[in-house]
């Protein structure tokens, strides 16, 4: 009978269960859900990390090539990162090109990652206006039941600090190069953003959503912080937020980030031991 | 409790003969009755003959088919028809009525109706014209539930005006079992 | 290469790595086939009638109908199937409903790196999977509509595409779909005399190679890739699909190798199906 109930009136059915200060899945407002972090799971990747919050799921394997860098930046690399949606995820994508949603989370992130600074691209140099690295970082849902940015930030993360690069000797002279495979180094990450996303249901504040909440809520907030700082606001449209709520969201942000660094080093000491 | 009898598609349930009937979820082949879903293995007596069912777990596929009764919900509204979206499936139906459509139904309307024979691809024809059958859920304009008052109107449970639908008779106690009877072919 | 806008992409000209090693796999082929002939052993150390162990499980994506993963050794598919929807772009009424496979590497998943587009291989893998999985699927149950077939190799380690029907024959069963049998899977790599059930990418690419039986002599040795999904109980094959150059006694007796091998493969099919129905049922009962 709740069934019924729920696909003829979800507001109300989800409205309800709020009055009640608890989610249909048994939640509190204010609970986050599980988070598993893997690492190493594709061989075929220089570094990858499979990440589940709840029942969504993001894996991220990153494959290292050679370039020749830009003009314009003879010393840099590139860090090339795309999370695609496919419609083996969800029922809401078709396959084709790219939906909307999967164009703006991978802006997102791809920005995220240059401005926050956690990765240098002139570590990405082998030899000025000659030869780069350059990473492609492809973050595939597997499931999505919301909060994708906070799952492919955290994959994305992980598997970046799984990378592991062979040495390179190149000699400009004849153009030759020679990649030894058996010396292979990890790349520095210099910080690690990671994001909580909330969503806003007439005046409640509901933390980390599944795909059915967002689907209901008036609005996203998504808030990126790296160690304890403040990194990006993410609120695309939707109804308004008030101050006092928007610094409550950033301070369980800020806490929840530790939990999340220590998630992302166990699964990467786990990997090596 | 007996121990339910799991069966997976491909299984050789048992023979096909007089006293042996293939049912739901199965299907015969060369003399024998095998299951075609992943499920529990049901036998129903039906006047001496035993029909053997497969039930699947969990939300069946359905496909809507001549005759079935569905919930729908009414989407957009013309002179001519309605187009309605059936519950659970993605499936696009079409309303064909002569009478004024607009005393009948709205958009947000959720209804019980008919299936009637398919004639074209891709659209399911829809019937309330039973007793039975019409709006069962419906909000008026000001956005408040109404409760029927005949079988033409409905009235709202806030302000208390009067709208006029084609109501489905239905004993609202009934109506869970309705709609969970919706697939059936009675 | 067509500029994709709705992606961000890369500098124009990126090469892998592995091209330049020190260590280049691509050189020593020859030998290593050599090395099959004269040790009798497979560069995996298996025998030659092994599969690998498989690791099979339904109902990883909450979102979808029915879904599987399949993992054996290295090799990683994921398959999820949806409800039956309208198919698009259709004006004529069909008495039976459609398949719609789409078969996907990821970009990662391969030594050198995938494009997001599917390719050629990808597109011909998804008509192979449609064909094999069609004769198992009741069709006439939903006139005119398609079930949708997606899947995605996370890591090819060989017999991809054997673990693809595999998969999408438990997601099938799993999401309700009526079917006439359950379908199994299995890859044969032929190398001259030799047979190799279930190769590893390795093993396929030794497989693809064409050997010349003598010195000089201008003739092959049967090389190439068999690959057959039956229906086991009615002991029917669904799809025979082969490349390379075979002769037809390899052929006859690689279906009775991989008939043989699919039928290694049921119980764990059918394991993996019961446990979801015991397993609902529990939650159902409680609930």
């Amino acid at each position: 009978m709740a069934k019924q109930f729920k696909s003829l009136h979800p507001i109300k059915f989800y409205r309800d269960y709020l009055n009640q200060n608890v989610r249909p899945d048994g939640r509190l407002l204010s609970k986050f859900r599980p988070v598993i972090v893997n690492t190493g799971s594709i061989a075929t990747a220089d570094g990858s990390a499979l990440v589940r919050i709840g029942k969504t799921t993001v894996i991220c394997g990153i494959k290292a090539e050679l370039a020749q860098p830009k003009a314009e930046k003879p010393k840099e690399g590139f860090l090339i990162c795309n999370v695609d949606l496919p419609p083996l995820c969800s029922s809401k994508f078709r396959p084709g090109p790219p939906s909307d949603l999967a164009q703006v989370t991978t802006r997102f992130v791809a920005d995220l990652i240059l401005n926050s600074g956690c990765i240098h691209l002139r570590d990405l140099c082998i030899l000025k206006e000659k030869l780069v690295w350059c990473l492609y970082a492809d973050l595939i849902c597997l499931d999505y039941d919301g909060c994708l940015i906070d799952a492919c930030l955290l994959a994305l993360l992980t598997a970046l600090k799984t990378v592991k690069l062979p040495s390179v000797d190149y000699d400009v002279a004849i153009d030759k190069k020679v990649v030894n495979e058996d010396e292979k180094k990890s790349i520095l990450i210099y910080n690690t953003p990671v994001s909580t996303t909330y969503a806003i249901f007439e005046d409640k504040i509901i933390t980390d959503p599944t795909a059915e909440e967002e689907d209901l809520s008036s609005g996203l907030i998504t808030i990126v912080v790296k160690e304890k700082e403040l990194c990006s606001v993410h609120k695309p449209g939707g109804s308004p937020i008030s101050e006092e709520k928007l610094y409550d969201c950033i301070q369980e942000t800020i806490k929840r980030a530790d939990l999340l660094n220590t998630l992302i080093n166990t699964a990467i000491s786990e990997q090596t031991h | 409790m007996k121990k339910p009898l799991i069966s997976v598609p491909g299984q050789r349930l048992c023979l096909s003969d007089k006293t042996h009937e293939s049912g739901h979820g199965t299907y015969e082949r060369q003399g024998y009755i095998y299951s075609s879903l992943a499920g529990i293995v049901d036998v129903i007596d039906k006047n001496g003959v035993k029909v053997v069912e497969v039930q699947s777990i969990g939300e069946q596929t359905l496909v809507p088919v001549q005759g079935d009764i569905v919930t729908a919900q009414v989407t957009i509204l013309t002179q001519e028809f309605c187009k309605c979206i059936i519950r659970r499936e993605d499936v696009r139906a079409t309303d064909k009525d002569r009478v004024q459509i607009y005393k009948n139904f709205r958009p947000g309307d959720v209804i019980l109706a008919r299936v009637l024979p398919i004639t074209e691809a891709h659209t399911y024809n829809l019937s309330t014209a039973e007793n039975e059958l019409g709006v069962v859920i419906a909000h008026s304009e000001h956005g408040y539930p109404m409760v029927p008052i005949s079988w033409t109107q409905m009235q709202c449970t806030k302000t208390y005006v009067k709208e006029s639908r084609k109501v489905a008779k239905v004993v609202p106690e009934n109506m869970n079992q309705k709609t969970e009877a919706q697939e059936d072919t009675t | 290469m067509p500029n994709d806008n709705r992606r961000i992409n890369g500098p124009e000209n990126t090469l892998s790595y592995r091209l330049f090693s020190n260590s280049n796999p691509h050189s020593n082929v020859q030998k290593k086939i050599k090395d099959i002939f004269k040790n009798n052993t497979r560069p995996s150390e298996r025998n030659f009638s092994e599969q690998r162990k498989i690791f099979l499980k339904c109902g990883v994506v909450s979102q979808a109908k029915g879904s599987a993963y399949f993992e054996v050794d290295n090799t990683k598919v994921i398959v999820s199937v949806y409800d039956p929807r309208e198919i698009p772009k259709k004006t004529d009424y069909s008495l039976k409903g459609e398949l719609y496979c789409v078969f996907k590497f990821a970009p990662f998943s391969c030594p050198t790196r995938r494009g997001y587009q599917q390719d050629a291989e990808e597109k011909q893998n998804s008509a192979i999977l449609k064909r094999a999985l069609e004769s198992a699927v009741c069709r006439h149950k939903f006139p005119n509509f398609q079930v949708d077939v997606y899947v995605l190799v996370l890591e090819n380690d060989g017999s991809a595409l054997s673990a693809a029907i595999t998969a999408a024959g438990v997601a099938l069963a799993q999401a309700g779909i009526p079917m006439y049998d359950t379908i199994t899977a299995a890859t044969l790599g032929v190398q001259g005399s030799h047979k190799i059930v279930d190769p590893n990418l390795e093993e396929e690419t030794l497989c693809n190679v064409a050997v010349y039986k003598n010195e000089g002599e201008k003739k092959y040795e049967s090389h190439g890739i068999i690959i057959l999904s039956m229906l086991s109980t009615h002991e029917q094959v669904s799809e025979l699909y082969q490349t390379g150059n075979l002769s037809l006694d390899t052929i006859n007796a690689a279906i009775n190798i991989l008939s043989k091998a699919t039928k290694e493969i049921v119980p764990l099919v059918e394991k993996c199906l019961v446990n979801h129905v015991t397993k609902n049922l529990k939650t159902d009962v409680e609930d």
